[in-house]
């Protein structure tokens, strides 16, 4: 029973995780990571880590996940073409990146492939009564991992100062009377990852969201 | 009942005060400058929150002199206080304190908020301080976070400028690439071994015969990678020179000296701690990364007009001679590379300081030409930036002479002699672009500053690219600024900056002080050394 689970659930993660990366709308993108981490709550189950489990179920797949999604409408959906980057040398690039990607891919097969299918038929660790619960967590993160816990709630903080730095942008060194600095910002080239290998310059509003995009991946480092 | 029962069960972990507490003088500080940046008055904010981060690092310098010779694991085998440890502090805390000081008149500062931005500098040296003391893989990547978060915020600062908002925006994506391939690695080590302690990580490898075990590998490969990112060592390096030249030059001055000094600190504990007994497979691998990174660093710089990005492929290349010290896994390893650390701040801060001083007075950014000239119209910042280039040239009579004569020493002692041999031909290609700058600072005649003058109303836009320097006039015509807050751009040309030319000169004083007596310097990276107790 337990193994039919772990392949159902195995197979659920591996497919979601494709099509995270797959799928064109970004709407179905976020549908596909939802599906990734029930299917990883799952695998948390059966390895009898019940309080990950839900706790998965809660934050990612719940709050986080509902986050993302009104990123996604905020942004507005657009079908995101293949190769956004028409850059000089873009044939060489990819040519080099799926080299290097298929290398890498290969060796993290051997590493985990190698070791998970030597221990395919033995037992695994043991089962010690109240592994997992929300107790022994909660001891851990107050015993062991005490300082690791309080440097994570001033990563949060941190990472949220941060992110008001940014959205603010408003600055205390402005001339009077000095343009807003959206406004600035929207007669610039804001300095995207795309536009410095030369791709054309998208709308007023998608690049507005690409301003904001730092905030949110700050939120999501910290929340880690 | 259940609370209760809770309550009995539950032994908090011991905590030491004292050796939590330089990394709890910069957290404390970063929380009262964040509140003093909620003052009424902006002069207020300027002066307070500047003063009170340098405080901050005064009391976590102090902190760490007083806590020096201390060898201990603190708050359950987190951390760990040792010479090691203390002696990245004290450099860490310095180049805090210098970035603070050459923020002072920076626009960036300005733009953000000065209570947020100086919270910011202290909360990512705290998070360099834990860094080099982690003991524990959780420690490690919570160090590693709390540094890069901070410094993805500061880059971006100039909000007004796109390099400076290209530059967050990359380091923000690269750096979280590095970041997350780190933390796969540090998965795998714990898979492989069960442990997320350097010590026990340690003799699962040595008694459980693990040295050769793929998934153990293949953890140590993608942590070297994840450090190679924050290290900028070559191949890994792309986004530095994008990175130094789109940032504020105090915050590319900080990323320089500091990210430099926390990620080859961890680079030292977890390779010669929690991975000493594997050194015969990831040696090499280093070793080869330490040469790739000479050779693009030395080779990229020579085509530089960008001061900022020359001293970017510079710091590539001298991530290269650092990585030496950890590949032979010896105590003269990591006492050269400790001691390297140190003299790479000074020769740093003083040519960092130089740019930044040239930038807010000659409108040119931070072009070879703002230097043009220096010798004959400002000795008093001519003089450091020739001594911190022959330094990281390795000129005889400079500190950066002696570092190197101790990393290729200790690299020969470890059986890499041809590393050393690498170490010198990069030295030799490297006199070629340093010795650029110094003949510009004194053989050329300076540029006419008068045109650039009436050009430019903003005149420090470093690095700014010719489609965005129209735009940043577009912005400061309507009003010239008061004097005060505006920064460089204050009205009259900053002619005179005590605190940058002062920094600039003690800089590079101290760098000639430790070339000519180098033994204060050699005692604490001796002490660094030695605390490394599983080493020879």
């Amino acid at each position: 029973m337990a193994a039919v689970l772990f392949f159902i659930a195995g197979i659920g993660a591996v497919a979601g995780a494709i099509g995270v990366i797959s799928a064109r709308n970004p709407f179905y993108s976020v549908l596909a990571l939802v599906a990734h981490l029930i299917s990883l709550a799952a695998l948390f189950l059966l390895l009898r880590a019940e309080f990950v489990a839900a706790a998965q179920v809660i934050v990612y797949a719940g709050a986080v996940m509902v986050l993302y999604v009104f990123v996604v409408s905020y942004v507005g959906l657009r079908d995101e073409p293949w190769h956004t980057m028409g850059a000089p040398g873009g044939a060489a690039l990819r040519g080099g990146a799926a080299l290097f990607g298929g290398a890498l891919a290969v060796e993290l097969m051997i590493a985990l492939l190698g070791t998970g299918l030597r221990a395919v038929d033995s037992r695994g660790a043991g089962y010690v009564p109240g592994f997992g619960s929300p107790g022994q967590i909660g001891d851990l993160l107050l015993t062991k991992f005490l300082f690791a816990f309080e440097l994570a709630s001033f990563l949060l903080l941190i990472a949220a100062v941060g992110a008001v730095v940014l959205a603010r942008r408003r600055g205390e060194g402005e001339p009077e009377g000095a343009p807003e600095a959206t406004s600035v910002i929207e007669a610039l080239r804001l300095g995207s990852m795309a536009e410095a290998v030369g791709a054309p310059a998208s709308t007023a509003a998608t690049r507005l969201a690409e301003l904001n995009e730092p905030d949110q991946g700050e939120g999501r480092g910290g929340g880690w | 009942m259940s609370v209760a029962l809770a309550a009995a069960r539950l032994h908090g972990p011991h905590i030491d005060w004292g050796g939590l507490s330089p990394i709890l003088a910069l957290l404390g500080g970063a929380v009262v400058v964040l509140l003093v940046g909620l003052a009424p008055r902006r002069e207020v904010r300027r002066l307070v929150a500047s003063g009170l981060a340098l405080v901050a690092f005064a009391a976590a310098l102090g902190c760490t002199i007083w806590q020096w010779d201390a060898s201990k694991s603190i708050v359950s085998g987190a951390l760990r206080v040792d010479d090691l440890a203390l002696a990245v502090n004290l450099i860490l805390v310095s180049a805090g304190a210098a970035t603070v000081l050459l923020s002072w008149r920076a626009r960036a500062s300005g733009e953000a908020g000065h209570g947020e931005f100086y919270a910011l500098v202290l909360t990512s040296t705290a998070g360099m301080s834990v860094l080099v003391a982690a003991q524990n893989t959780v420690s490690l990547f919570l160090g590693i976070e709390l540094l890069s978060i901070p410094l993805y915020v500061l880059c971006a600062t100039e909000l007004h400028r796109s390099p400076s908002l290209e530059s967050g925006l990359k380091y923000l994506v690269i750096g979280s690439v590095g970041s997350a391939t780190l933390l796969y690695g540090l998965a795998m080590i714990y898979g492989a071994t069960g442990s997320t302690d350097f010590d026990a990580i340690a003799s699962a490898i040595a008694s459980g015969g693990l040295a050769s075990d793929p998934l153990l590998l293949t953890g140590i490969a993608l942590v070297v990678v994840g450090l190679a990112f924050k290290s900028s060592v070559a191949p890994f390096h792309q986004w530095t020179p994008d990175v130094y030249e789109g940032a504020p030059t105090p915050i590319t001055t900080f990323m320089a000296v500091a990210t430099k000094a926390a990620a080859l600190g961890i680079f030292l504990r977890f390779f010669d701690v929690a991975l000493v007994s594997a050194q015969v497979s990831w040696a090499p691998a280093l070793a080869a990364l330490a040469t790739i990174s000479i050779v693009v660093g030395n080779v990229g710089a020579l085509g530089q007009s960008s001061l900022k990005r020359l001293l970017a492929y510079s710091a590539v290349a001298q991530a290269g001679y650092l990585l030496a010290g950890v590949v032979v896994s010896t105590r003269a390893g990591a006492r050269a590379t400790v001691f390297y650390l140190a003299v790479y701040l000074l020769m740093n801060l003083a040519a960092f300081a130089v740019v930044v001083a040239r930038e807010r007075e000659t409108g040119l950014g931070d072009d070879i030409a703002a230097v043009e000239g220096l010798g004959a119209s400002r000795p008093w910042l001519a003089w450091p930036m020739t001594i911190a280039m022959l330094s990281l040239a390795g000129i005889p009579a400079t500190a950066g002479f002696v570092g190197k004569l101790f990393l290729i020493q200790a690299s020969a002692d470890g059986g890499y002699t041809w590393l050393g041999v690498v170490i010198v031909v990069g030295s030799m290609v490297s006199l070629a672009y340093y010795l650029r700058v110094v003949a510009a600072m004194w053989m050329r005649p300076g540029p006419s500053l008068g045109a650039t003058e009436a050009a430019s109303p903003y005149p420090a836009i470093a690095g700014g690219s010719p489609e965005a320097d129209p735009d940043a006039i577009g912005t400061s015509t309507p009003a010239a600024p008061p004097a005060g807050d505006g920064g460089p751009g204050a009205g009259a040309r900053e002619g005179f900056q005590p605190e940058v030319v002062g920094l600039a000169l003690a800089a590079g004083a101290a760098t000639v002080f430790f070339g000519i007596v180098p033994s204060p310097l050699v005692d604490l990276a001796r002490a660094a050394g030695n605390s490394l107790l599983g080493l020879f």
